[in-house]
């Protein structure tokens, strides 16, 4: 099954990594969308079917919890799987982003296998080796 | 930098740069490290929250592509574009902070990041920094890597 994908973050190194590691994980990418920050993600969602969304917290403009709020409010985050992929990892933030729904954190660096079961748990699907 | 500070921050700084690039390094005391009329770099950034205050990384412009090709996975042949490897630094001096901070201060340390920007550094900028007792040196693949750790107030 091939997921819809949007990426938020203003890093293109931290966007063609994670492009990388899905790819080495396995996952099946439908269409890839690129965000470089929270306004520019809506924007995205407000034209295209999204499947699943990876997004940094540091951005400018508009930040990962900012938009994560955003998504909360209206309510898109319960049929939006949002994975947070990020290096700021205190407890408080985790716990907080959780709360707005949130369905997982990575805590950069990662490696391929942890993108591969976090789509495995958050999509319920195996992927492909 | 407190001298209790200072073990905690060169062991995360080394296994965050050892996990994120595949570069494996060693930490060493200013004197070690020789500063060439070659250009250097630097990315910085602030922190808040809990915790204020900022992380600046140098490194000779030379090691960039090595960081960057690095992070990206890519092969040797054909080197990333300027912009590339400047955001591959910004991008190793964000994961480095958030590692340090939690590192230092805690788990429980609830703290917002600037997005990192770049500076070029000239030779007696660079030498100043390496004069700062906040600043920790590393070796990194035997390439120079400078991190200077400012912070507001005593770590908790």
């Amino acid at each position: 099954m091939a997921f819809n994908i949007l990426l938020v973050d203003d890093s293109q190194t931290v966007r063609a990594v994670i492009t990388k590691a899905l790819k080495l994980a396995g996952v099946e990418i439908g269409q890839l969308y690129e965000a470089s920050n929270g306004v520019e993600a809506l924007q995205v969602l407000d034209k295209e079917w999204i499947d699943l969304m990876f997004a940094d917290i540091s951005m400018p403009v508009m930040d990962g919890e900012q938009l994560v709020a955003q998504l909360a409010a209206s309510g898109a985050i319960k049929s939006l799987p949002v994975v947070i992929v990020s290096s700021a990892g205190g407890e408080p933030r985790i716990r907080r982003l959780k709360e707005l729904g949130v369905r997982d954190y990575i805590l950069k660096p990662f490696v391929p296998e942890q993108i591969r079961k976090v789509v495995e748990n958050v999509m319920g699907v195996p992927s492909h080796d | 930098m407190t001298e209790n500070v200072r073990p905690t921050m060169e062991v995360t700084v080394l296994a965050v740069v050892e996990k994120l690039t595949f570069m494996f390094g060693e930490h060493v005391v200013a004197d070690e490290i020789t500063v060439n009329a070659e250009p250097w770099v630097s990315a910085r950034m602030e922190f808040s929250g809990d915790v204020h205050g900022s992380l600046e990384v140098a490194v000779p412009q030379s090691l960039q592509p090595e960081i960057a090709a690095n992070i990206l996975g890519l092969e040797t042949d054909g080197e990333p574009s300027p912009e590339v490897l400047d955001d591959a630094l910004r991008e190793l001096l964000n994961v480095v902070c958030g590692h340090v901070i939690v590192a230092l201060a805690g788990n429980r340390t609830d703290f917002d990041l600037t997005p990192p920007r770049n500076a070029a550094l000239a030779l007696d900028q660079v030498t100043q920094m390496l004069g700062d007792p906040d600043t920790t040196c590393y070796l990194m693949d035997d390439e120079p890597l400078l991190l200077n750790l400012k912070f507001a107030q005593r770590w908790p």
